[in-house]
């Protein structure tokens, strides 16, 4: 059986084990996901605490033939996105351009990413734009798979696929631009 | 030589590849060392992605949200509790008006003949019985109602 649809039911009949369960599972990938989409700590942590009250007072909409985690997942997106559009609505797809690459070798890539820290990725991911972000969260640290990536997203499968290329190419640029100069060599 | 596959090893490391494009990227790595190498800067990519961040939402925040998804589960048990209570007390009045009506007129209707009194003034009597019932029950809800929701305004 499985322990999501179990605790979706008990939700459903207000029973708060069904709560528990459900958060235990899924809180802190739930928060990392927001704090990657928001990048602002407080926002992450509103946006975590209205997504398990709209869980709790829609879970009669959840289906419970489909996994749980792209559900919540969706719900939480559309609650960030709500409150990032009102603070900057035109720059969630936007980030600032990259200098000019650091260097050029045989392999660059190869070698910035040997080189590289996991602060300087974080930095590089934190440079890309916010559904860049978002895209990569919920396939890398909320470990969705495509299709879930997709149900989240509520895009076709081929347009999640093309979106997470997209970002990944993006924090390859980023990568590429942050990698010491002097280190490539 | 197979074409190289630099477009796809991005993907392949995130796990994104149908069989077909995996078969097509195994089988040119075994064959180019370039690709190979971006490959395998691209899992450490992969690998470093999953590891980013060990953020947890504070314990603060998991006992306010606990609170308040509780505190709506009570709230809407209680309204749901409301409901049935208030669709027993309807169905349960109109029973026992309907019940009094065939009692009362039994009664009203042996004392008439006994008094020789018109059978109709009672059911006039009960008529305007009910109705100020009806009304007087009609202005207790509408003032608990008005309180009740000037109460949660408070709250």
């Amino acid at each position: 059986m499985d322990p999501d649809r179990d605790d979706a039911a008990r939700l459903r009949r207000s029973d708060t084990d069904g709560l528990a369960g459900l958060m235990q599972r899924h809180q802190d990938r739930l928060f990392r996901y927001l704090l990657r989409l928001t990048g602002d700590e407080a926002m992450a942590e509103d946006v975590f605490q209205q997504t398990w009250l709209q869980v709790a007072e829609r879970i009669s909409r959840y289906d419970a033939a489909r996994p749980f985690a792209p559900w919540l997942f969706r719900v939480a997106r559309n609650l960030a996105l709500d409150q990032l559009r009102r603070i900057r609505p035109e720059r969630l797809d936007e980030a600032d351009e990259p200098v000019a690459p650091a260097g050029t070798g045989d392999d660059p890539f190869a070698r910035a990413v040997a080189l590289e820290r996991s602060s300087r990725l974080l930095d590089a991911v934190g440079m890309l734009a916010p559904l860049d972000r978002e895209v990569l969260s919920l396939r890398f640290e909320a470990e969705l798979e495509l299709k879930q990536l997709a149900q989240t997203l509520g895009v076709p499968v081929p347009t999640a696929k093309a979106r997470l290329y997209r970002a990944l190419a993006r924090l390859r640029e980023r990568l590429l631009t942050r990698a010491p100069a002097g280190e490539w060599r | 030589m197979s074409a190289h596959v630099t477009e796809l090893l991005s993907l392949a490391a995130a796990g994104a590849l149908d069989a077909q494009e995996q078969a097509q990227v195994a089988a040119h790595l075994g064959e180019c060392e370039a690709c190979a190498g971006e490959a395998a800067a691209w899992r450490r990519v992969a690998a470093g992605l999953g590891q980013l961040s060990a953020a947890r939402p504070s314990r603060a925040v998991v006992a306010r949200t606990v609170e308040a998804v509780e505190a709506l589960l009570a709230e809407r048990a209680e309204r749901a509790w409301n409901r049935a209570a208030l669709g027993f007390l309807v169905a349960f009045a109109w029973t026992l008006a309907l019940l009094s009506w065939v009692v009362i007129d039994l009664v009203a209707g042996g004392l008439a003949l006994r008094l020789d009194r018109p059978v109709g003034e009672a059911a006039a009597w009960y008529a305007a019985y009910l109705v100020a019932g009806w009304l007087a029950a009609g202005v207790a809800a509408a003032f608990v109602g008005r309180r009740a929701q000037q109460e949660g305004r408070i709250a």
